[in-house]
């Protein structure tokens, strides 16, 4: 394709901000100011973007040398290990907060509402109709398409692009794009249709979130331990998808307020450990035991705990709210220097263990237990700290699964049996608490000192 | 032989199941009977391995070697006293009204307690120890909590997060090393201490240095070295009287055992040199850090815990200085470390009965006020602070004539200056709280000695600390000889 290395990544972003500095400047033209102030909310969250634009840029440059999509989708496709490396899978996830933001979806925008204090972009053009106005929603779609081809086609699934002319080829490539788009949006609406908008003065923490992990994934690929020649597993692939999605559900907990929203957290980060229990009991490694493990993991720590701690602080009526003791930024800030840490001492480290062990998980995993330590100092309540105990846990079992299938099968179990008595422990000190003082702050317990 | 084993962790078991069943003078005797029994058992263990003979039962999961038997010994010697203690200890608040509900719960515990820690050096393989561990933090949690005062619960909050946190670093120290074990092992192996002793050479250089330290940092925060301390001086000062006394003399060294495993795993693949310097740092740290806590603290039975953060420096020490002589010393230290800890903080339980406070300064004339409790207290004082004629003495001793002949020059300075300033701080304190005239008796009741029971516990503590100053014994030696070899002692 002759013009295909036209395309790179700045001039898409150069396109679409001129794009949106016209739709802007009409929108001052109309002199409304719903539509001002739509354009200025515009204009400051969408600074706040442009970091996470420039650092998923970097990933792309560093693996391809490079700011073309083509050939990072060339380069993808070339060998699938590159898909799973920890640092991309990060970088997917900034990038589906970025296109979150800039189609304007909750829990950025809710386009569904009429309600002007939270409009941003719907702001914008509600002084257009007609075909003007047809115009501006054709050219929205357009460019949330183009976001989602970008993130499907060059990110996530670089397959089965058409690469030459051939009528047949294109026709398919264009079916299948179809069908990833909607893949894509699918998952779109099912976060829209369990999360709630987050009020305008929260919505910069959304954006550095994702700001965050691209940053994150620049570290972890300048750090992460050479892993493009090994071969893909199925295993392999699983294990370091398993052990991002724990860390990424480690970084919500810390960005929830919600001792509620933190308990589904951790269940659903304890269905994601055991589905990699069932991973490698399937792939083979570590022995069919693994199947009883899986099944012991689901019961007892997406179940029981989450479900026994439920009940046991609504039976206390205690509020709620866990706020930060810092910053949602910045203690998102501390989390993403962890685990870089993390990946920057692990970097010399040669286990020397079977080759067939993915071991690029296991720096993601040590992460996982800084940035567990690390929510228990944040957030001073008893709820949530025993919450970060049991974070830190799962981030250990994944470890202990990725480098450490064949752990027999009853330590595993006394392991668990151990975290179970544990959680009794804490959850009888928790009730004694709340008896006593009424609240189960933890950062009133400071009269032993010295 | 085995069935002794068996009879060491079955005494316990049988005694907390009594203490549930029964009332709580049958909970009483069956403790005392279980502790008395199992201190009993361990010597008979020590002696069947002094000479490097290994028991092992149940399919190989419990095995005891000479190693393991140090520290049997000094848990053993503190359960019996502890229970003994808690006799006279509890028997102060036998006129209240739920007196036989708590004593029943604190005794089944107790014994509960003191099984976890003697099954912590019977394990033979990682995972197990691990587990076995874990189970010491969350059972005295519990006891720490018992009294549910806001600062006993504040004190066991922060015991039980901090302490299973460090459990988790640990945890995964142990992963790590499974993982390397995998190239020499076989990808599924029960991860026995005797495996990586024989394969040592098959392990990653890499992933033995980084699950010692892992391990350092992560069984370090039960042993209370010094940045993971901060749970320490907390749990130590607001659990019972014979609970601190176990804390101290047992929990702490038992953490510490899983590091020595973990040593003798380092020593077997050729990484001395580097764990012995990860020991020392914290050793030093540890001790320098101690030293200066111990000298202004307001609260005595706060003052012994961070005297135990500095004699678990000490073992730190004695451990990493490597000469042969220097390590049967830090071994020797666990026990004796045991002995003194224990009169220390029976004696300090005997103070808060007879006078209702743990300041230093409402302690007054404790010699003459308690003629049998006064004086105990200070020689365990002068005990700790390793004056001669106590165990200690002989332990400190070994460890700096060993770190001399190394030679450790730097560690074994740093070591004689902060041991006696830590001796002043020790001393001044214990000697105003015994030797200064008694205040005026104000209101409220005489202070006098409470029991028997409490006397008889700090009696055969003082007897073993000072016994083992005075002459130590064949058979101890033998013992300690020959675990010093299997840490290495001879290379």
């Amino acid at each position: 394709m002759p013009l295909g290395y036209i395309g790179d990544f700045f001039a898409v972003g150069l396109i679409l901000g001129l794009a949106s500095f016209v739709v802007s400047i009409a929108a001052v033209d109309s002199g409304s100011p719903y539509a001002q102030l739509g354009s200025s909310r515009l204009r400051s969250f969408g600074a706040l973007n442009e970091p996470t634009v420039i650092f998923v840029t970097f990933v792309l440059a560093l693996t391809t040398h490079t700011d073309l999509p083509y050939a990072f989708g060339a380069t993808l496709r070339s060998s699938a290990v590159q898909v799973l490396r920890p640092s991309h899978l990060l970088m997917i996830a900034a990038f589906f907060m970025l296109v979150l933001v800039e189609t304007g979806r909750i829990p950025v925008e809710n386009h569904g509402s009429t309600l002007e204090f939270g409009q941003i972009e719907e702001a914008r053009v509600v002084e257009h109709s007609g075909p003007g106005l047809a115009f501006l929603r054709w050219g929205s779609y357009v460019k949330q398409l183009l976001l989602y081809t970008i993130f499907a086609n060059v990110l996530v699934v670089p397959w089965g692009l058409a690469s030459t002319g051939r009528l047949d080829r294109v026709l398919l490539a264009i079916g299948l794009l179809f069908v990833k788009a909607l893949a894509v949006g699918t998952v779109v609406v099912v976060i829209e249709s369990s999360f709630a908008k987050l009020r305008l003065y929260k919505i910069p923490e959304f954006t550095v979130a994702s700001f965050m992990l691209a940053v994150l994934a620049v570290i972890i690929f300048l750090f992460e331990p050479s892993f493009g020649d090994g071969q893909l597993t199925v295993f392999g692939a699983i294990a370091t998808i398993t052990a991002v999605l724990v860390l990424l559900l480690e970084f919500g907990l810390l960005r929830s307020q919600d001792v509620w929203e933190q308990l589904r957290l951790y269940a659903l980060g304890s269905v994601v450990v055991a589905a990699l229990a069932f991973a490698t009991a399937a792939s083979g490694h570590g022995g069919s035991s693994l199947y009883v493990l899986a099944a012991v993991t689901i019961g007892l720590k997406a179940l029981v705990f989450p479900q026994g701690i439920r009940f046991v602080l609504r039976n206390l009526e205690i509020e709620p709210r866990v706020p930060s003791v810092l910053g949602v930024p910045s203690g998102i800030l501390i989390g993403v220097a962890l685990s870089a840490l993390a990946f920057v001492v692990l970097r010399p480290v040669h286990i020397g263990a079977e080759a067939a062990l993915p071991l690029s998980g296991l720096p993601v995993a040590v992460a996982g237990v800084l940035v567990a330590f690390l929510l228990m100092v944040l957030r001073p309540y008893a709820p949530s700290q025993l919450l970060g105990f049991l974070v830190l846990e799962n981030a250990v079992s994944v470890a202990s699964l990725v480098i450490a299938p064949g752990l027999p099968i009853i330590l595993a179990l006394l392991l668990l049996f151990d975290v179970l008595v544990g959680v009794l422990v804490f959850v009888v000190l928790v009730q004694y608490l709340a008896v006593e003082r009424t609240a189960v702050r933890t950062d009133v317990l400071n009269r032993l000192t010295g | 032989m085995s069935w002794i084993l068996y009879a060491i962790l079955g005494a316990p078991l049988a005694a907390v199941l009594l203490a549930l069943s029964g009332g709580w003078r049958l909970a009483r005797a069956a403790t005392v009977l279980a502790g008395v029994m199992s201190l009993g058992f361990a010597v008979a263990i020590a002696i069947a391995v002094e000479h490097g003979r290994v028991l092992a039962t149940a399919g190989g999961w419990i095995r005891l070697d000479s190693l393991g038997a140090v520290f049997l010994l000094a848990t053993g010697l503190l359960y019996a006293m502890a229970a003994v203690f808690s006799v006279g200890y509890l028997g102060v608040d036998q006129s209240h009204a739920d007196f036989p509900r708590f004593a029943r719960r604190y005794f089944a515990l107790l014994n509960l307690f003191g099984w976890s820690m003697l099954l912590v050096p019977l394990v033979a393989d990682f995972g197990t120890l691990w587990v076995a561990l874990e189970l010491t933090t969350i059972i005295s949690a519990l006891l720490v909590a018992i009294d549910r005062t806001d600062a006993a619960l504040e004190a066991s909050w922060k015991y039980v997060l901090i302490a299973s946190s460090g459990l988790g670093i640990a945890l995964l120290s142990i992963i790590v090393l499974y993982a390397t074990g995998t190239h020499a092992l076989g990808s599924a192996y029960v991860p026995r201490f005797v495996r990586f002793l024989a394969h040592g050479h098959g392990l990653s250089r890499d992933a033995v240095r980084l699950s010692f330290v892992l391990a350092v940092v992560g069984f370090g925060t039960k042993v209370g070295f010094v940045p993971m301390h901060t749970w320490l001086p907390d749990a130590h000062s607001e659990a019972p009287a014979p609970v601190s006394a176990l804390l101290s003399g047992s929990l702490l060294s038992g953490a510490f055992y899983a590091i020595l495993r973990f040593f003798q795993v380092s020593v077997a693949s050729g990484q001395r040199g580097f764990a012995e310097h990860v020991l020392i740092v914290f050793g030093v740290i540890s001790l320098v850090a101690a030293s200066f806590f111990v000298l202004h603290q307001a609260s005595y039975k706060r003052l012994l815990a961070y005297s135990s953060i500095e004699h678990m420096g000490i073992i730190a020490l004695g451990i990493g200085f490597g000469a042969p002589l220097a390590i049967a010393g830090a071994l020797l230290h666990v026990i004796t470390h045991a002995s003194a800890k224990g009169l220390a903080f029976f004696g300090s339980g005997s103070l808060l009965r007879g006078y209702d406070t743990k300041e230093v300064e409402g302690v007054t004339g404790a010699g003459s006020a308690m003629p049998w409790t006064g004086p105990m207290f200070l020689a365990a004082a002068l005990a700790l602070s390793g004056l001669p004629l106590s165990g200690v003495f002989r332990s400190e001793f070994e460890i700096v004539v060993g770190g001399f002949e190394r030679p450790q020059y730097v560690g074994v300075s740093l070591l004689l200056v902060f041991v006696n300033l830590a001796f002043f701080g020790v001393i001044w304190h214990a000697g105003r709280m015994v030797l200064s005239p008694q205040a005026a008796p104000g209101h409220g009741r005489p202070v006098r000695e409470r029991s028997a029971w409490m006397i008889a516990g700090m009696l055969g503590c003082l007897l073993v600390s000072v016994a083992l100053g005075v002459h130590l014994p064949g058979d101890l030696a033998a013992l300690l000889s020959n675990a010093a070899h299997r840490l290495g002692a001879a290379g």
